[in-house]
């Protein structure tokens, strides 16, 4: 049996090399890496002389990965990149550049969302084309909001404010919304920053974490911890959900079907809605980009399966198999998206998104505002302070 | 009587030659960067990267969050390592009694925690502390005590990071406080015995004394260990809250392979280095170990 | 058999029982958690039985991907990391308790450093030397670097230590070769350490994931634990995969454990001292 097998690797290989296959190395994560196959088929019936290998990453250890990757020039062809990776490996000077692809290609920019967009811009270049899209909403569950009398979501920052002392009076123990409040949660409290009508930077590249709008933002993030309406420690999100402990979340699309398989006794008591709004009702818009390395050596092949995978026929195709949001606004006119009410609210958010300044000090920059917005969390400072703090922060970071 | 040149090339030469290639040349090389500017832009093309002398200590020694760092870290050195000790040597001291049942079950016991996975076991972790619906504060509710918000509040988040890396070590050096009353022959105990020498006796002028060697080697390695304390709190609290757990080693990885700065991070575990070391030298001498 | 009072064995009984549920516990929660459906993971007061078992995260991991090649990837590695490093580094234990030379001291101290830089560090400078040496992607990339090990030596020196110089010295008065003594003296005595050593080395590149990872350039050099934890899904949130994960990675290593246990409880035959 195995003599058998050797024979006809053997034969595999020979027939492979006269036909001289090429091969595109392709490295995924998560569900993507499980289910990419079935798309990767199609592409190689479409493509019979070119086999795709995918090669599986965890999570857990794919920023290690990639690094050591790029340090040792030991890279795939194409990647699958969270976005707000996009930076710091970028600026590393490992990603093709893609004018060139797209001047000749359909793909264009207007085909994507523009916080998507964003996060493949750097330095006046496009080093990636989006994938598929995250976007946060507010996860709420109607039956706790209606048994205090309210048929609706909280639609701007005092109506979930006065909502949020409402649910938190429902007894002992009892809170209203869960927001992060330790670890690194830039991108968590960047939205509120927004929707407030704050900034870091402005268009001179002057900081402005310390004008009003931002500093309003850090005392209304802030104000939920100190009035207990949102949990401190340990919690579990979808626990405190379903128990109804914590009837409000902001999250992304991932968690839809999580609530669905994990906490099936909730089913039909919560739904989604758009970001609260004081100025805007700006989220969070993450999401992940396919980009090409530098060191490939099958650059057209690569971007042959990145125009394949952008066609909007494709991105149905793959939202059918993880229910992962496309990237391309075409693709939501399908009925299978237009028609689903949860899935329509991420499309209406998506049209107000940003993305965080896509430079490599970001991640530097989101530790800075979280131990900064945590220290008014825990009433270190006054968000004044935590602001004025912040500000050195990002001067000694960018220096 | 010294050794023959010919013997001491055979038996350690295959170990130096090992650990020469894949710890201290590696070690050299990534030491060295310390005195560099290395960050992001200097990963692909080294030659971006400048050589800054001195400039990365003297920026680490004002670094407020290093000095936190340094702190936590000692503080769960000054507390875990007593404890674990304490435990763990009366763990094996009544595993190794002759009389002593289901030998097997409780080393089992004790070796679940070093073989189970971490990533899963900080998922439990979290929910056992968790302030409501915890076990922990479930059972001390039992005895009428109201337990603390154990990870949220910045007082008590160092204490539960404390008492998982307790809980990870006790099994394991139980198992090698084991290996070394194993190798004391059973016939000194017997003579004492003949002498009329109680079990405390016995265990104060027999065993520790005979067991020096092992305690050495076990506090030598949790000096080094605890010192470079990352992956509980790397799961579990990130740092946080207010970075009460924020320990050398997490802020190393958060600067070196968050930030890209390779070059500061590299300055840090030099001084890491050192702080180790200069305890290590310590404790050898204090255990009189040449 | 020694006497031994009723009371004195309730009271140590009583903490052994209480110290090994406290390592319990943790491990007991993983496999009820790993053995649920969804809806019942989340129900306070804790359920440590469920009441309807399933084994459906086990075939949500097994059905998507063939175990037996990283499985037998993992036996390889870990089984030749733990002999050749036993055999290294009890070697190298034996010098430094018991040769007397020039050094010794600062050479050892060298071996000892080598434990206090944080293992972060030297990531990429071995993974460059293995793309140098063209090692990448081979098992003995994945095994090399794992075999040395300070750790090993430092305890097997320790061990050694202990051993009477008396009995090497007759056997070299007998004219007795030092291999000869290593294999036929020193070795035997040290069972009790090195059943420990075996244990822990083994263990530990059993679980070892991320240098596999990395190493690995395609999927089939994966290890265990490195295509369970692609499996394990992309989000920390789904905690009954996580934990039959774990339970996957951990089986084989507790039955290895059990197995070894028999050279435990046996200790050290004296006879070479007491004769």
């Amino acid at each position: 049996m195995r003599r058998i097998s050797i024979v006809i690797t053997l034969i595999l290989m020979i027939a492979t090399l006269s036909l001289s296959v090429k091969t595109l190395r392709i490295w995924a994560m998560g569900e993507e890496a499980k289910n990419l196959h079935i798309m990767a088929e199609k592409f190689m019936k479409e493509n019979p002389d070119v086999e795709v290998k995918i090669q599986a990453i965890p999570w857990s250890a794919a920023y290690d990965k990639i690094l050591t990757g790029i340090a040792g020039m030991q890279l795939p062809d194409l990647i699958q990149m969270g976005t707000t990776w996009m930076a710091p490996f970028g600026a590393m000077g490992v990603f093709e550049e893609l004018t060139p692809y797209i001047k000749k290609s359909f793909i264009n920019k207007d085909m994507f969302f523009e916080g998507s967009w964003q996060t493949v811009t750097m330095d006046g270049g496009i080093y990636g084309i989006p994938w598929y899209v995250d976007v946060r909403v507010m996860y709420y569950r109607k039956d706790i909001l209606e048994s205090i009398g309210y048929d609706h979501a909280p639609q701007t920052w005092n109506e979930l404010y006065e909502v949020a002392k409402k649910l938190a009076k429902r007894g002992e123990k009892m809170y209203a919304l869960s927001l992060l409040y330790t670890g690194v949660f830039g991108n968590e409290f960047m939205p509120f920053a927004w929707q407030a009508g704050g900034r870091i930077f402005d268009e001179n590249g002057n900081i402005r974490v310390t004008d009003p709008e931002f500093v309003e933002a850090i005392r209304y993030y802030a104000r939920f911890f100190w009035e207990k309406l949102a949990p401190v420690g340990g919690a579990n999100v979808l626990q405190d959900f379903a128990a109804g402990v914590v009837p409000i979340f902001f999250s992304g699309p991932w968690m839809v079907s999580l609530i669905e398989k994990q906490t099936p006794q909730i089913a039909g008591k919560w739904s989604v809605a758009l970001m609260p709004k004081n100025k805007k009702r700006t989220s969070f818009v993450g999401g992940c980009n396919w980009v090409i390395f530098n060191t490939s050596k099958h650059k057209e092949l690569a971007w042959k399966f990145i125009e394949f995978m952008t066609k909007p026929e494709n991105q149905l195709e793959w939202y059918k198999i993880v229910a992962a949001l496309p990237a391309v606004k075409k693709a939501w006119e399908y009925p299978e998206l237009a028609n689903n009410p949860i899935i329509k609210v991420f499309g209406e958010q998506l049209k107000d998104a940003k993305s965080p300044p896509n430079i490599p000090a970001w991640e530097e920059i989101a530790n800075a505002i979280s131990r900064r917005v945590e220290e008014a969390i825990y009433r270190k400072r006054t968000p004044e302070k935590a602001a004025e703090m912040l500000k050195k922060d990002i001067e000694k970071i960018m220096r | 009587m010294k050794t023959n040149w010919f013997w001491i090339l055979v038996f350690i030469g295959p170990a130096l030659a090992l650990l020469l290639i894949f710890l201290i040349i590696p070690i050299f090389a990534s030491l060295f960067l310390c005195l560099t500017d290395f960050n992001v832009r200097a990963m692909v093309n080294w030659s971006n990267a400048k050589f800054v002398g001195f400039r990365n200590f003297i920026e680490l020694f004002q670094d407020e969050l290093f000095w936190k760092a340094v702190l936590n870290t000692f503080y769960c050195l000054a507390v875990a390592m007593p404890v674990t000790v304490c435990l763990a040597l009366m763990n094996s001291v009544l595993l190794n009694r002759e009389q002593t049942k289901l030998k097997t079950f409780f080393k089992t016991a004790f070796f679940l925690p070093f073989i189970t996975n971490t990533v899963a076991i900080a998922v439990v972790w979290a929910w056992i502390l968790n302030p409501h619906y915890g076990v922990l504060n479930w059972l001390l509710g039992i005895f009428g005590i109201e337990g603390p918000n154990w990870l949220g509040d910045p007082k008590w988040a160092m204490p539960s990071i404390i008492m998982l890396v307790v809980w990870k070590a006790v099994g394991y050096n139980t198992i090698l406080f084991l290996a070394g009353l194993q190798n004391i022959p059973d016939f000194l105990y017997e003579a004492a015995e003949l002498d009329g020498a109680s079990s405390w006796q016995k265990f104060w002028y027999i065993t520790l004394p005979l067991l020096k060697p092992t305690t050495v080697f076990v506090t030598t390695m949790m000096i080094i260990g605890y010192l470079q304390l990352f992956e509980e709190p790397y799961m579990l609290t990130q740092g946080g809250p207010l970075n009460a757990t924020l320990s050398i080693v997490l802020y190393l990885y958060r600067q070196g392979f968050k930030f890209f700065n390779l070059g500061y991070a590299s300055s840090i575990a030099v001084v890491l280095f050192l702080m180790i070391a200069s305890l290590t030298i310590l404790r050898l001498k204090l255990g009189g170990q040449d | 058999m020694r006497k031994t009072s009723v009371f004195n064995q309730i009271v140590v009984h009583t903490i052994l029982l209480i110290s090994s549920a406290c390592m319990i516990v943790p491990f007991v929660w993983m496999v009820s958690t790993s053995l649920k459906y969804p809806d019942e993971i989340f129900v306070f007061p804790p359920r440590w039985i469920p009441r309807n078992p399933t084994l459906e995260n086990y075939t949500e991991l097994f059905k998507s991907m063939n175990f037996g090649r990283p499985f037998l990837n993992t036996i390889i590695v870990a089984g030749c990391i733990t002999f050749f490093s036993i055999l290294i580094s009890s070697m190298a234990g034996y010098a430094f308790a018991k040769f007397r030379f020039k050094g010794r001291n600062r050479l050892f101290f060298m071996v000892l450093a080598t434990l206090m830089v944080p293992g972060q560090m030297t990531l990429i400078p071995v993974f460059l030397l293995m793309r140098y040496l063209g090692l990448l992607n081979t098992y003995t990339g994945l095994i090399a670097p794992g075999i040395a090990s300070s750790f090993n030596i430092f305890f097997m020196r320790q061990f050694i230590y202990t051993i009477p110089n008396d009995l090497i010295e007759a056997a070299r008065i007998d004219g007795a070769k030092e291999g000869y003594i290593f294999f036929k003296i020193i070795l035997p005595l040290s069972k009790p350490a090195i059943t420990t050593i075996a244990i822990f080395t083994f263990t530990g590149s059993w679980n070892s994931f991320l240098w596999p990872l990395i190493i690995a350039q395609d999927e089939r050099m994966y290890t265990l634990p490195v295509a369970v934890s692609v499996l394990a899904g992309q989000y920390v949130e789904n905690i009954a995969i996580q934990m039959a994960g774990s339970c996957v990675v951990i089986t084989p290593i507790l039955v290895f454990f059990l197995f070894a246990q028999r050279h435990f409880i046996k200790g050290i035959s004296l006879t070479g001292l007491k004769g």
